[in-house]
């Protein structure tokens, strides 16, 4: 009798044992319980893309010896899917997390998830950074800041000086942007360069699209969570335009990333990219034959957008909310932001950078010796304001996008195939 | 019940604790692993779902309750229904053809004359072994979009056909995922296949052979009546896997996959809305009408499949 008991219990205990291991399982990796070193703190931090935090990393733990940092570094979506499954699920969230800024609003709805960096001396780093870049940090209200800015991507024009010096215009970056002064100058600007050359000017419809869409103020939703594609949108005015641009026969079939695009930066199959600073690292490793061909100049008022770039988060579930915000903060300080923008392009959002020597003079061979940095900068400063985007902002622009991609690739009528995203765009916010 | 154990003798209840409950014990012991797992990994999300058809939630915020709000933003979707359209015709072309010519290359690798018997049953078995990513990897290379793919190489230079945008045009998608889908699996359903055949008793054969019926008439008379049980499993199981298709499309269409509609199926129509839309409450609410469409569809199969089978049995006689 004893025996069977015996079994059983133990039988139950192993089994118990299993399940809390399979239920808390996630915890493992947080190692917060500083059960090493006595003092010894250890922060999670996760990144994604190339961002070189891993040497910073290891700068900051020589300058603090009680303080260690595990970086953990994976792919965009992968990254947030796995901090949007545990911050929803409550628990495997790491200490200090980055955020891309077209993710962001998804988890902004989540407020009580993260610490507010106001609360731990945010206020008084505040002015370091571009005020546009700081406001989409912080909740609507403004009196929440869920995370401080890293890089940023301030859009410019690339575009092919052999192109331009065969429809004789200027390929100067000073006279180039002088003479694009407006939508309507870079309208004619396409024109000559379509008809001089017969290469499309702008690469895709999208970039068309972005032209306006990026630099608006309200996008496709308000801050009160909606739609906003009325006749007189801003969005409306960048879908018209694009139609516009593809009716006068400037845009092309190539769409971003695709193999087929690669080639034609590469070859100069269009003539104009309206990219962030991101871009440039992309060209210098993957356009080879285009070394020298491509130059950036700033881009109409009109045009002035951000594309791109992250902030960095502290997720409520850390129990050294302190110790992680001193790490941040110490992170996208203006000298290490110089440090990053050096070693990863990563494009820097404390305006003192752009100041540095270091930074003006960072001529690019890429670019045929010209020194973009300024152009971005310059570009960066011409930014207003960051549209709201919303949670469902991706959504909704696919709709338009495809939308567009009727129009051109099977000559759709532009006002019905608007009609009918925004129909879509109606059925998935009700979601 | 205190009134019956009574009435038992007292030795018998002892031997009951003593040896049956102890087999009782072990036994259950043995059983729990599964149960375990299958109720943390099986029974309570499939349970959470169905809480979660009838909420709204982003994943993030508090739940609110939706009534059948989701199921009716699901139904009256046109996109839900082009999903199910475009799974039926998938699942029709990628399966329909497949239990076909799995039958017959079981029967023909089931021939007293074939050599090499082993290496084809390798060879015909491989694509089912092959990952899946790889596979569709591989197929949207052959298929891609550009006029110089294999695909449209051989449409244009063999049979001066024009060239067909396969990853963007409503046909073209279909056609390349149902042969991705073709290739793959019927290697799989030729070995059940194959294994049924081998089960039918010789005696049979040899009788009909004496009675003058020819090679296809045993393949008619003999071969698929007495397959029945396992045509069964494999309609079966091939109708729930068309239903549920779901990496096959999502890796061949890469970026575009949630954008467009020509090859979303009711699982990509689901996962998008979990996952792309952050609305876990119509994508519960989809899985429970995709459960419902399964459960329609393989009663209709049995249905046939046991007609089919009457039949061909009262042809015989």
């Amino acid at each position: 009798m004893k025996g069977i008991r015996k079994i059983a219990v133990l039988g139950l205990a192993t089994l118990l044992a299993f399940l809390l291991a399979a239920c808390s399982g996630s915890d493992d990796g947080d190692t917060n319980d500083a059960s090493g070193e006595k003092g010894e703190i250890t922060l999670d931090f996760w990144t994604f893309g190339a961002t070189g935090y891993e040497e910073l990393a290891k700068e900051y733990e020589k300058e603090n010896p009680n303080i260690k940092i595990k970086v953990k570094s994976s792919e965009t979506a992968d990254h947030h899917d796995a901090l949007f499954t545990s911050l929803s699920a409550g628990s495997g969230a790491p200490d200090i997390a980055m955020l891309e800024i077209d993710q962001f609003d998804r988890f902004k709805v989540a407020q009580d998830r993260f610490e507010n960096l106001y609360n731990l001396g945010a206020n008084d780093v505040k002015d370091q950074y571009l005020e546009w870049k700081w406001q989409s940090g912080e909740n609507v209200d403004g009196d929440f800041l869920f995370g401080l800015p890293t890089d940023i991507g301030p859009k410019a024009l690339y575009y092919r000086t052999d192109l331009f010096e065969q429809a004789g215009l200027p390929t100067d970056p000073e006279e180039v942007a002088a003479l694009i002064d407006s939508p309507e100058a870079f309208e004619e600007v396409g024109l000559q360069v379509t008809e001089e050359t017969g290469m499309p000017f702008v690469d895709s419809i999208e970039m068309a699209f972005r032209a306006y869409l990026d630099a608006a103020e309200t996008a496709y939703l308000t801050p009160e969570n909606e739609l906003n594609l009325g006749g007189d949108s801003e969005v409306k005015k960048a879908y018209d335009y694009a139609v516009h641009l593809n009716d006068l026969g400037l845009v092309g079939k190539y769409e971003m990333w695709s193999p087929e695009w690669a080639n034609a930066v590469n070859k100069g199959e269009f003539a104009a990219e309206l990219g962030a600073g991101w871009l440039k690292g992309w060209m210098e490793g993957n356009a080879p034959e285009a070394v020298g061909k491509w130059n950036v100049a700033t881009l109409p008022t009109e045009f002035a957008a951000n594309w791109g770039g992250s902030y960095i988060a502290v997720p409520s579930e850390t129990e050294y909310a302190q110790e992680a915000y001193d790490f941040i903060e110490w992170l996208v300080s203006s000298e290490n932001q110089l440090k990053s923008f050096q070693s990863h392009g990563l494009f820097p959002s404390a305006q003192a950078v752009y100041e540095e020597e270091a930074f003006k003079t960072n001529e690019d061979e890429f670019f045929g010796g010209q020194a973009t940095a300024p152009v971005f900068a310059e570009a960066a400063q011409d930014i207003t304001g960051i549209g709201y985007k919303g949670e469902k902002y991706f959504p909704v622009h696919n709709e338009i996008l495809n939308a567009l991609k009727n129009v051109q690739n099977k000559g759709a009528d532009p006002e019905k195939e608007w009609d009918a995203a925004v129909k879509r765009a109606e059925d998935l916010m009700k979601r | 019940m205190n009134s019956i154990r009574k009435k038992e003798p007292i030795f018998k209840k002892k031997r009951f604790r003593s040896e049956e409950k102890k087999d009782m014990i072990s036994g259950y012991l043995y059983i729990a692993p599964f149960f375990i797992i299958f109720t943390l990994i099986g029974l309570y999300p499939a349970l959470f779902s169905f809480y979660l058809a009838f909420q709204k939630w982003n994943g993030l915020s508090p739940m609110t309750f939706n009534g059948f709000g989701n199921f009716q933003l699901v139904l009256t979707d046109p996109l839900f229904w082009k999903s199910v359209y475009n799974t039926i015709i998938m699942g029709v072309m990628g399966t329909a053809p497949q239990l076909i010519v799995g039958l017959i290359l079981a029967y023909l690798l089931n021939m007293a004359f074939l050599k090499f018997k082993s290496f084809f049953r390798v060879t015909i078995f491989m694509p089912y072994l092959t990952s899946m990513v790889a596979v569709a990897l591989i197929f949207s290379v052959l298929f891609s979009n550009h006029e110089s793919s294999l695909a449209n190489y051989v449409l244009t230079h063999l049979f001066g056909l024009d060239p067909i945008s396969w990853a963007a045009s409503e046909w073209g998608t279909k056609i390349a995922i149902s042969l991705m889908v073709f290739w793959r699996w019927v290697g799989y359903n030729t070995i059940i296949y194959l294994a049924g055949i081998q089960s039918i008793p010789n005696d049979l054969y040899e009788a009909a052979t004496v009675d003058g019926a020819n090679k296809f008439q045993q393949l008619w008379y003999i071969t698929i009546p007495m397959m029945k049980p396992f045509i069964i499993l494999t309609v079966f199981t091939s109708t729930v896997g068309a239903m549920q298709l779901f990496s096959e499309p999502t890796v061949f269409l890469g970026a575009d996959a949630f954008t467009r509609d020509e090859a979303m199926t009711i699982v990509m129509y689901l996962y998008r809305d979990a996952f792309r839309l952050q609305s876990f409450g119509t994508a519960s609410a989809t899985a429970i009408i995709l459960l419902v469409i399964i459960t329609l569809f393989a009663v209709i199969n049995l249905r046939l499949v046991q007609g089919f089978g009457r039949k061909k049995r009262g042809v015989q006689k």
